[in-house]
């Protein structure tokens, strides 16, 4: 019932979300298509916004994936280790190992020196 | 009920005004920017009042046109000496400087309690290409890079990367006369690959600046150093206010603008280099670059030459100004921060030049020629547009740094004509009457 209740209440607010952005509930129009365009001091471009483009800090974004997935498994890990011992230590410098190598090539590449 | 209580509370708010500036027009903004009734915005889309300060030449009608219908209605739009556009005949013309302030509060009310409509739209609601559907997939064409579906091309790499060798899209657009970044004026055809220029041609000169006439009449006539000394530090404060707005240290900005308002011969500028340096605007990575060779500096002359190394100002010829002790200040790296640290310095230099001409009262010796904060004025020859030295200063140039090199380069020509000493002079009385 309780379930049943919050799917209505869902329902019920994702239909009024919708509803709000109804052009015509609106009463706006769109925006007219000299408006719509980029705003360069009255200037025009040449083509459209459809570029390629490089994101600067996506290798820091990687490179932070590679950190995070050491401490995320380092912790299960933690609790396994009291049992296994050892062995668990072994596996876990074996996978730290093989993330360091992805470490090590990113800091020739120069991914941390900060442009 | 008409009008709901959200449109009222906006009409109370601040005023939102884009300016597009024309000629001389640069004048009335820092006029504005102290004011507490109205909010400079960057963008038309943030506007509700769009101000055209300034005559505008005929061959730019098109872009304010374009400028004019992308801000967002319901919006008015105020003319500080210049005239409307054909097709808003009703628009409100303003001469008087001490008038508008108050104009535009009581347009931006106007409009927001819906006393008066929206101003109308100038250009047609077309698209500017319109979507041709071709091909397979309605991608617009044949071919594996898809056509055109909008009647423009893609973006495409079609030049090398200047940086690391990372090739992108290179993507060409036309910038201005209405950026607020650009010089009033300037308009350029920018190609940038990723966020790195990789070319910049300038396709109109920025309008020629207004000096203050105390620098006309010093052609004429001896005049006073300390007027000539003040008015020079005056106009570096506001080069520099425009670029702390542009690196988004307003408050710093505005600082500015209220110490060049209330300029004497015993003002201090140590507070000031305090703060900066506490803000970080020297430090600011962007600033490191665009250094001008011995050739381009000697072209521009004035300040940024000073700024490369190159001893030259006409006031060293100055017999009353040797006497005061002037030798000109350098720095010697030519970047933007050396140009920056240079407009510091020459306050400095020019207040203490003020102070100590006031304490003699001590004339220019030299007519003539006049040692402008622009460049040397010798005779006959105003300080020309550089402009299009930007043209091989930017490229490879990230874009903020571009935008930062711009900003510290002063490189309009000099207009013929002073700047209106209503509009120049500091208003000394705040507008109170609307508040009522």
């Amino acid at each position: 019932m309780e379930l049943l209740t919050l799917f209505i209440i869902m329902l019920v607010i994702l239909c009024a979300g919708l509803a709000v952005q109804w052009p015509t509930v609106r009463r706006q129009s769109l925006p007219t298509y000299p408006q719509r365009a980029p705003f360069l001091g009255g200037g025009l471009p040449d083509t459209h916004a459809w570029n390629r483009y490089h994101v600067r800090y996506y290798p820091m974004t990687l490179l932070l994936i590679a950190f995070e997935m050491e401490m995320m498994f380092m912790y299960p890990w933690a609790v396994v280790f009291v049992e296994k011992g050892m062995m668990a230590m072994m596996e876990m410098g074996m996978f730290l190992a093989i993330l360091s190598v992805g470490i090590v090539y990113a800091w020739r590449e120069g991914v941390f020196r900060w442009q | 009920m008409a009008v709901s209580w959200l449109r009222r509370l906006a009409a109370r708010a601040p005023v939102p005004v884009f300016p597009a500036l024309g000629v001389h027009g640069d004048a009335m903004l820092r006029e504005l920017a102290l004011d507490p009734g109205v909010e400079l915005v960057g963008s038309p889309r943030h506007a509700s009042v769009l101000l055209v300060a300034g005559g505008v030449p005929p061959d730019q009608h098109a872009a304010l046109r374009r400028v004019h219908d992308q801000v967002p209605r319901p919006f008015a739009t105020l003319w500080w000496r210049s005239e409307p556009l054909d097709g808003l005949e009703n628009a409100t013309r303003i001469d008087a400087p001490s008038a508008l302030s108050d104009a535009l509060i009581a347009a931006h009310r106007d409009v927001m309690l819906g006393r008066r409509g929206s101003s109308p739209r100038l250009l047609p609601d077309e698209p500017p290409n319109p979507w041709e559907g071709l091909g397979d997939d309605g991608h617009g064409g044949e071919g594996m890079m898809g056509g055109v579906p909008y009647g423009r091309p893609m973006a495409m790499n079609m030049h090398d990367d200047l940086r690391d060798g990372l090739t992108l899209d290179s993507l060409t657009f036309r910038l201005g006369p209405f950026f607020p970044a650009l010089p009033p004026g300037m308009q350029a055809e920018v190609t940038l690959q990723g966020d790195l220029v990789q070319t910049w041609a300038v396709q109109h000169a920025p309008y020629p600046l207004g000096l203050d006439a105390v620098f006309f009449d010093a052609r004429q006539q001896p005049v006073s150093i300390a007027e000539l000394e003040l008015a020079r530090a005056r106009y570096h404060l506001y080069r520099l206010f425009h670029g702390l707005w542009l690196a988004g240290l307003e408050s710093v900005g505005l600082h500015v603008l209220r110490l060049a308002r209330s300029l004497t011969p015993d003002s201090r500028v140590d507070g000031l280099r305090r703060r900066l340096a506490r803000c970080g605007f020297f430090d600011l990575t962007m600033t490191a670059s665009a250094a001008l060779d011995d050739e381009q500096a000697r072209q521009i002359g004035g300040p940024a030459a000073r700024a490369a190394g190159l001893a030259d100002d006409l006031r060293s010829e100055d017999a009353n100004y040797r006497r005061l002790g002037f030798t000109p200040v350098c720095q010697q790296e030519g970047n933007t921060r050396a140009r920056w640290w240079q407009a510091l310095a020459e306050i400095d230099q020019s207040l203490a030049l003020a102070r100590q001409a006031a304490a003699r009262d001590v004339q220019t010796s030299e007519v003539g020629s006049v040692e402008t904060p622009r460049g040397p004025w010798r005779e006959g020859q105003r300080p020309q547009d550089a402009s299009h030295l930007l043209d091989e200063l930017l490229p490879g140039l990230e874009w903020g740094e571009a935008l930062a090199a711009i900003a510290s380069l002063d490189l309009a020509a000099v207009s013929e004509w002073p700047l209106d000493a209503s509009v120049a002079e500091p208003r000394t009385t705040p507008p109170e009457e609307y508040r009522a």
